[in-house]
């Protein structure tokens, strides 16, 4: 099943006044380059299969499908509609460079919808999209926006503008949820804009507020918005596939549903693959798996005369794959099949099992389903229930089973199914008491100390209208993890030779406490340090190495070990029940390292055994009595 | 449908990643060793009110599951079973009168258990009259005799517990001598790390603790805890629960630093309380021995045939025509962002955690006493104080080095006892996992029709009669319960695998019949007399498919070098089935292993080799 694709046009303002920056401030020109960059790199290291073009405007040269009779000037289509590639990310840091004239981006907004229609036709695809990056510093003739407007809403294209300031000062700085984090550069309010852009500004609001009914503002961002927060991009990524089904309750009543995986642990989806270290090919590496018995010789074995088997306690039961297949647990295809109803209470005390939740809704085209689903909702929204169903997902897969809860939101309801445990899923462990524990309770002056931390360091603060806000919220933080790879994979693609670069600092920063917060506690932080005294506890007893089975003598047979051809660590990382077997074989050793100790102390003391030159012929006998009674016990 | 299966990554894949957690410091600390010591004295096997079991009868049900979930969950640790007030005797050395060792310290197998349902029941009651009888009583005898047991293995023992059943307060009749005995007994085995627990049952009026056996047990874990179980368990369910309770070690999954700020650091241990059971991984058997066999992965140099070191390999990925390579080690450091540790960030309101911004089974934290003085305290007023308030702490997660981070939510859980006064919730943390933005779908939420209040009324009915209390054990895994029965029924040469129940089908009979007409009652409110809600699409697929479509709709598509190299040149070979690409494969005879591999990793090789 082909996916549909999204293609998408970044449309960047390469114009003069692009280079322009106030003192201390980087030039929109690189703000906007970095944007750019940051989106390619996350497509091209995704592996995201959409098409994007690259338009510039404001370029020296033109170079579009429109230009004639000296209309639509200073525009480039630099890259046609075509997937996103390394080269794609060459050209940029390479090729994209200031230019010295100045194009209306009206215009180029125009060119950028005659290349997404013409190399879109005839193809399939969910929506198109145009990103277009802009300080909006030119005049534009505003006489063709309805018609431009009209245009956009019948081929389906999305917009998302970025500009270097906050479409609205004031608004955008503390109002809605999904505003910036906490982090973003203070966004310089609307005074201080030049003509056009006052009037730049009124276009793109006039054009956002046609396209969509409402939250039409918030596809404008700001340079430094989109830098922190790559995640703002999520619009154009995929959405996940339907799942089909039928929810049952007993066997009379049966509703038609649809499930989409909501939430989910995105993991890194490709795997580093092995290479010879000089030739860098892959094909020079032979990976071969030997199978061999656990006896002294390791007598090799082939792998057609191994059998697969299970331990089941101290046994091991020989189990063939076919006796496994046909005996094993048989589940008879997909289902939601509720088991009863309960209390939400009761489900929320159990562990969330699992690393998915799946939005359940009824199809699009079936509004008696819709209707049903909603009833079921409903009811058990209005009686704090849940469902608990049986959920497989296919015939091949693990039955589970699971929560269904009710989820009313304005615009749509749904339920929101969590996996639950299974009896042997579970591990009861009892924990000493806290509470009523006179050596660990907490004084009054300890908890009010805590208690003003707790106030210093609150997360969600209060804005004009006494609406609360969310200062750090973790959900509209890319995953570090992929920033951070994409970001070396970039850089060793380009700088083969040089090592990696370090975190980029914005990254580091969104790992860290808001800094008004840290700022905030520092009082009270300095306060919970006096009155809790913590202290690090010396170990007695760390992991025993083997300094200390072997007590002072320690790197004087490390010399030995060395000396003799065994690994040191190969002691270390016995298990220690296995070198504590073999103690007492080690006294023998010390036996001998005692009698040595006594005639040159000094030079181990060095713990250079090289040095012991004056006893060589007797360290050259012992070395040979130890050495053959370690290697029994290490091989 | 490529993309659902993700939603079913390999289970070997996870289970790989997870290793690490699950080991825990086991493998430094060595084995868990647990002693069942029973009475078997007439009084034990005296049948309670209305047919219950005997005492010993229900020792030996619980005795049993032990057994098992030992075999399931942990098969390396050490079980055995001792019976003291026997007539017979039968111990190592058969030094001791009255001791009858019925299995020694050592990991149980199938044939134990098969030992032990000798042991259940009617039957099992003639049975251990007919071998061990009752007799006389030294539980110092007793005593001296398992902590031999203990002595007796050469394995490192990490967590040593014997756990008496008996329902006899005065096991040795006012006895001063015998009971001195056995406190010199019990006090040598709990200096040697020996915890000694009492399960006692019930006796006619009352079982008596302070009489004898509060010297032989040990003293709690704090001088605050709660200690002995005044009451004495009644059923099997009470019995095996506080067995299970104190039968595994609790043990972290690492401890780390929390850091509430620069200099404020405390200590906790982290613990798995839920974590997805899985069937373990197939041992390799040789066919002719049943052996297991191990393996050794190499790698060699496909020219010269030399082994090639760690050392001599590095790692690559490849995007479009763009190899990229980095070293091992560069690959792991990309991972590192800080030190192992939790870090405070702030705190929000309870309602600011979303129920549906789940991504991982929770973890759960408790103050390290040990490692930083004063952890204890100093936790105990954050959990106080964000239960309060109803707050929850939000922290950066790094758990072992070379850990990428992940946000958590720290959601305070007061103590909760039950009410035969046992802890039902655990004091501590909840560590939530937070999602971050990549971890959240975009999906279009599908608006239609809502349901009027006379349907949302008729369903409330439906809810109403299929009413039940949610326990979070109350359901098994059947494909792993499968899984041990099938394999029980190899070891032990049954016919075949006992039946299992399978508690997630739905018990659509009984659904029925508690739901009665109110079924069709709402269908008839929310359907339209003609719908069938199990009409699926598939009707239309049936069709196509029945027009000789299948056959058809392949024709060998083979590409001409020529065709590729342009699908090459504009990046579209994305756009290509992957039979087309195997064919292209196959006709161009790359020498490219084509079985078994990604698409992306078909392209790629196909990138390389076509723009060389």
């Amino acid at each position: 099943m082909a996916r549909s694709k999204e293609p998408l046009v970044l449309c960047m303002d390469v114009g003069f006044s692009m280079s322009n920056s106030e003192p201390g401030q980087e030039p929109s020109f690189e703000q906007a380059k970095k944007v750019i960059q940051k989106f390619v790199q996350r497509q091209v290291f995704a592996e995201n299969k959409d098409e994007v073009g690259l338009v510039l405007f404001g370029t020296d040269g033109t170079k579009n499908g429109l230009a004639k009779d000296g209309q639509y000037e200073n525009i480039t289509v630099h890259r046609h509609l075509m997937m996103p590639d390394f080269e794609l990310l060459e050209e940029i840091e390479s090729e994209l460079q200031p230019g010295g004239q100045q194009a209306d981006w009206l215009d180029a907004l125009v060119v950028c919808m005659d290349l997404l229609q013409k190399e879109t036709m005839g193809k399939k695809f969910e929506r198109l999209n145009i990103v277009l990056l802009t300080d909006l510093n030119v005049q534009t003739s505003a006489d063709q926006l309805d018609v431009i407007i009209d245009s956009l809403k019948k081929a389906g294209i999305t917009l998302q503008f970025f500009l270097p300031f906050p479409v609205d000062g004031e608004d955008r700085a503390d109002g809605g949820g999904d505003g910036p984090g906490p982090s973003a550069a203070p966004a310089r309010p609307g005074k201080g804009l030049s003509r056009q852009q006052t009037q730049g500004l009124e276009m793109v609001k006039n054009i956002m507020t046609s396209l969509e009914e409402e939250d039409s503002l918030e596809e404008v961002y700001t340079f430094s918005d989109a830098l922190q927060k790559l995640s703002i991009f999520k619009r154009i990524d995929r959405r996940p596939m339907a799942w089909p089904c039928q929810l049952t309750i007993g066997s009379s009543l049966t509703i038609r549903i649809v499930g989409y995986k909501a939430v989910t642990e995105e993991k890194v989806k490709k795997s580093w693959a092995i290479v010879e270290a000089q030739s860098h090919q892959r094909d020079d590496v032979k990976r071969e798996t030997v199978y061999c018995l656990d006896d002294d010789n390791e007598t090799e074995v082939q792998k057609d005369d191994t059998i697969q088997g299970f331990r089941y306690g101290s046994d091991i039961v020989p189990f063939s794959k076919v006796d496994e297949d046909q005996m094993k647990y048989k589940s008879d295809g997909k289902c939601f099949s509720v088991l009863g109803f309960t209390k939400q209470e009761l489900v929320r005390c159990s562990p969330f099992m699992g690393s998915q939740v799946v939005k359940v809704f009824a199809p699009r085209d079936d509004e008696h389903a819709a209707v049903a689903l909603s009833a079921l909702i409903r009811a058990l929204d209005s009686l704090k229930m849940a469902a608990i169903v049986r959920y497989a997902y296919d015939r091949r897969s693990n039955p589970q089973v699971g929560a269904a809860f009710p989820c009313i939101k304005e615009k749509y309801e749904c339920l929101l199914y969590v996996q639950l445990p299974f009896m042997e899923d579970l591990r009861q462990f009892t924990f000493p008491v806290l509470e009523n524990n006179k050596k660990f309770t907490p004084s009054a002056s300890q908890l009010s100390a805590v208690d003003a931390l707790i106030d210093s360091m609150m997360l969600v603060e209060k804005d004009e209208d006494g609406e609360s806000v969310d200062v750090f919220k973790v959900n509209h933080f890319p995953n570090p993890q992929f920033q951070r790879l994409f970001q070396c994979l970039h850089h060793r693609g380009v700088n083969p030779d040089d090592p990696l670069p370090p975190v980029e600092p914005w990254l580091k920063r969104d790992l860290e406490r808001p800094q008004a917060v840290s700022a905030r506690c520092q009082t009270a932080l300095q306060d919970v340090k006096t009155k809790f005294p913590l202290k690090v506890v010396v170990k007695k007893k760390e992991q025993k190495t083997s300094a200390d089975v072997f007590g002072s003598r320690g790197a004087f047979l490390t010399g030995i070990f060395r000396s003799s051809g065994i690994c040191s660590s190969k002691v270390k990382n016995r298990p220690p029940a296995h070198v504590e077997l073999k103690t007492s074989c080690l006294q023998h050793a010390l036996l001998f390292s005692d009698a040595l100790t006594l005639i040159s102390k000094d030079e181990v003391d060095g713990s250079t055994f090289s040095k012991q030159d004056a006893n060589q012929v007797l360290i050259a006998y012992s070395l040979q009595v130890l050495r053959s009674s370690f290697e029994i016990f290490l091989f | 449908m490529a993309e659902w299966r993700k939603y079913y990554p390999n289970e070997d894949d996870e289970v790989e990643e997870d290793e690490e957690d699950s080991g825990g410091d086991y493998k430094i600390s060595g084995r868990d060793s647990l002693v069942f010591l029973v009475d078997a004295s007439k009084e034990m096997f005296i049948k309670g009110e209305d047919g219950e079991p005997s005492n010993f009868d229900m020792t030996m049900q619980c005795v049993r599951s032990v057994y098992t979930s030992k075999i399931i969950s942990s098969d390396k640790d050490l079980v055995a079973l001792v019976f003291y007030g026997t007539e017979q005797s039968k111990n190592p050395r058969n030094s001791f009168k009255h001791v009858y060792v019925y299995h020694d310290l050592d990991s149980p197998g199938s044939q134990r258990l098969l030992d032990i349902e000798k042991l259940l029941g009617e039957k099992g009651a003639q049975f251990a009259e007919k071998t061990m009888g009752s007799g006389e009583t030294s539980l110092g005898d007793a005593l001296w005799c398992c902590s031999n047991l203990y002595s007796d293995i050469k394995l490192r023992l990490s967590h040593k517990r014997l756990m008496i059943f008996t329902c006899r307060d005065d096991p040795h009749r006012g006895d001063g001598a015998k009971d001195r005995q056995a406190r010199t007994k019990a006090a040598d085995l709990k200096e040697t790390g020996v915890v000694i627990d009492l399960m006692h049952l019930t006796k006619p009026g009352g079982f008596d603790v302070s009489l004898f056996f509060c010297d032989i047990v040990s003293p709690p874990e704090d001088e605050s805890e709660l200690g002995l179980q005044i009451e004495p368990s009644r059923k099997l369910e009470d019995l095996q629960k506080r067995v299970r309770a104190k039968e595994l070690k609790k043990r972290s999954q690492s401890r780390l630093t929390f850091s509430l700020g620069e200099g404020v650091n405390l200590a906790v241990g982290v613990y798995v309380l839920a974590r997805t059971a899985t069937k373990p991984s197939a041992v390799k058997l040789h066919r002719d021995t049943n052996e297991p066999v191990r393996t050794k992965t190499r790698y060699f140099h496909a020219h010269n045939g030399g082994i090639l070191l760690p050392n001599d390999m590095k790692r690559a990925q490849v995007y479009g025509k763009k190899q990229i390579v980095m070293e091992k080690d560069e690959v792991d450091k990309i991972k590192k962002f800080d030190d192992p540790g939790l870090v405070l960030m702030g705190f929000k309101p309870m309602d600011r955690l979303k129920l549906h911004h789940h991504i991982r089974p929770a973890l759960f934290i408790y103050p390290e006493e040990e490692q930083i003085s004063g952890s204890s305290c100093m936790f105990t007023a954050l959990l106080l104080q964000c239960s309060e308030n109803n707050l929850f702490a939000l922290c950066r997660y790094i758990p072992r080095r070379n850990t990428p981070p992940r946000f958590v939510a720290l959601v305070p859980q007061r103590e909760e006892l039950d009410q035969s006064q046992s802890q039902a919730t655990p004091p501590g943390f909840h560590v939530i996992f937070l999602p971050f933005a990549d971890d959240i779908r975009t999906v279009d939420a599908h608006v239609g029709p809502t349901a009027s209040d006379e349907q949302v009324d008729k369903m409330k009915e439906i809810v109403h009669k299929l009413r039940f209390k949610y326990k979070s054990d109350a359901f098994e895994n059947p494909v792993l319960q499968q899984h041990y029965r099938n394999l029980e029924a190899l070891a032990l040469n049954m016919l075949e695998p006992e039946p299992i129940e399978d508690l997630t089908m739905p018990k659509v009979q009984m659904m029925n019949a508690r739901l009665g007409p109110l079924a069709q009652e709402f269908k008839d409110l929310a359907y339209p007399p003609d719908y069938n809600p199990e009409g699926r699409p598939a009707a239309k697929r049936k069709t196509a498919e029945s027009g000789g479509g299948a056959a058809e709709k392949k024709p060998k598509v083979e590409m001409s070098e020529e065709e590729l190299k342009n699908h090459v040149a504009k990046c579209t070979l994305g756009k290509l089935t992957v039979p087309v690409l195997k064919d292209a494969y196959a006709c161009k005879q790359f020498g490219i292993r084509s079985t078994g591999t990604k698409k992306q990793e078909l392209i790629d090789a196909l990138t390389m080799h076509l723009s060389k």
